[in-house]
């Protein structure tokens, strides 16, 4: 299995509800530099589409969307 | 022993606490202070109609000091430091207040200077001025491109973008002018509003009016040569008018005193309301970071639970109850119809059905607003 690559910047957003975690996500990345992994920690399902979809809408790369105990963690990377 | 509570602010939800808690409190049992400096009360939600014409704007305006039941004090001072440890609270005026509880309601504030060229380009109706001026500019529109929208989140009433899209639809309508003008609507999230179920009735009744939408819009830039907004996402829309919500943050003191980073929303317990480990720090209406629409409507329900909870402590009885995320509001879909949302942190709005009778429930909601939801009697 490919090692995920590690996030220069994690977003615990878990607790909070649409449209909190996609604009945390926004932030962090307004903030970030080119090729930064940003990793948003979320536990609100619909993110999930969201994040996805803005992700994809920005001309960035999305690494990858994972299970984990209780949260879902949405990789992308910062391609612009 | 009289119990001290202090209300910061003076707008929707400072009023209604301390109305809502006079009516609740024995004088000689609480003593209520509220500390405002607000020029005016304005129910902003009729921003949605002044700027078209259908209301006059003298029926939206109060002078705070009366919209306070007797036996409330009321202070024209500005907060300048919160210290919650040592429960003392500075004002302007070099005055400190202390307090057994305090009940943080200071709002949230416009602050457009963080997109370059908004006050020269770009109008908005969530002022009284914003909304005269509005009125003034779209007298003088004759066709062409109108772009509306919000330019961040989150903003006080997530419907109103929308809402006023759909007013303005009917106002251009009406001048005879709508088939010369493009309608666009642009919005930050991959739908045309937060709630999934809503946006779907709404986006359908967009495309019923002709009101073109961009989804996944975050303003990045506006540039007044090209007359072009531009997203974050990398589209850009040009406009011939521009209508925005100007970006919102929490208050400076509210950052200023540590309660908040550099946005300024309080992180309070979203069942209880109070701020950290304090059992006597509440926090209601847009000063909150919660997942739920900034708006009067909400400040009213977190009020009428906030109210009882301190009223029922200060008597001795202590029922647990929790605040649970409700909410209610009417949103105008256009040719004076508007449906009602009732919703909670884990309850979405369900059916969706437009009316003539809902819309009168907005038409008329700033005399119920000032009459009786402010007052504290409903």
């Amino acid at each position: 299995m490919e090692e995920q690559e590690k996030p220069t910047k994690v977003v615990d957003a878990r607790g909070s509800f649409c449209p909190g975690p996609l604009m945390e996500l926004i932030k962090a990345y307004k903030s970030a530099k080119t090729n930064d992994v940003i990793s948003l920690y979320s536990t609100d399902t619909g993110t999930k589409k969201d994040a996805a979809a803005w992700i994809n809408k920005s001309g960035n790369q999305l690494i990858g969307v994972f299970d984990r105990e209780g949260y879902y963690e949405i990789v992308m990377k910062k391609t612009k | 022993m009289v119990t001290n509570i202090l209300i910061l602010g003076d707008g929707a939800a400072g009023t209604i606490m301390a109305n809502k808690l006079r009516f609740l409190t024995h004088r000689e049992d609480a003593e209520i202070t509220v500390i405002g400096n607000s020029k005016y009360h304005y129910f902003k939600p009729d921003g949605i109609h002044i700027p078209l014409g259908i209301k006059n704007y003298r029926d939206s305006v109060k002078n705070p000091k009366f919209l306070f039941n007797y036996g409330i004090n009321y202070v024209r001072d500005s907060v300048t430091r919160i210290d919650v440890d040592n429960r003392n609270v500075s004002t302007q005026s070099g005055k400190n207040y202390t307090y057994d509880y305090l009940v943080i309601a200071t709002g949230d504030r416009l602050v457009p200077e963080e997109i370059e060229n908004f006050d020269r380009e770009a109008h908005h109706f969530y002022t009284l001025e914003g909304s005269l001026e509005l009125k003034e500019k779209l007298s003088g529109f004759n066709g062409g491109k109108i772009v509306i929208g919000p330019s961040s989140i989150p903003y006080q009433c997530p419907p109103a973008p929308y809402e006023f899209a759909f007013q303005l639809d009917r106002y251009l309508r009406r001048r005879g002018i709508r088939d010369k003008t493009e309608l666009h609507y642009i919005f930050p999230l991959n739908r045309v509003f937060t709630m999934e179920n809503v946006s779907n009735y709404v986006q359908k009744l967009f495309d019923e009016k002709d009101i073109i939408y961009h989804t996944l819009f975050n303003l990045e830039s506006i540039d007044a040569q090209k007359k072009t907004v531009s997203s974050l996402e990398g589209e850009d829309q040009k406009y011939d008018f521009l209508i925005l919500v100007p970006p919102h943050k929490g208050q400076q003191v509210i950052t200023e005193s540590g309660l908040a980073g550099d946005q300024g929303y309080i992180a309070v317990d979203r069942h209880h309301l109070n701020y950290g480990d304090y059992d006597n720090v509440f926090v209601v209406g847009d000063a909150t970071d919660l997942p739920i629409s900034k708006a009067g409507a909400t400040a009213h329900f977190q009020s009428e639970y906030l109210s009882g909870r301190i009223a029922s402590e200060i008597s001795g009885f202590v029922a647990e109850e929790l605040y649970d995320g409700s909410v209610a509001c009417t949103t105008v879909t256009g040719d004076e119809k508007a449906f009602t949302l009732y919703f909670s942190y884990t309850r979405p709005p369900r059916a969706l059905f437009q009316s003539k009778a809902d819309y009168l429930l907005k038409w008329t909601s700033a005399d119920t607003y000032f009459s009786g939801m402010l007052r504290g009697v409903m």
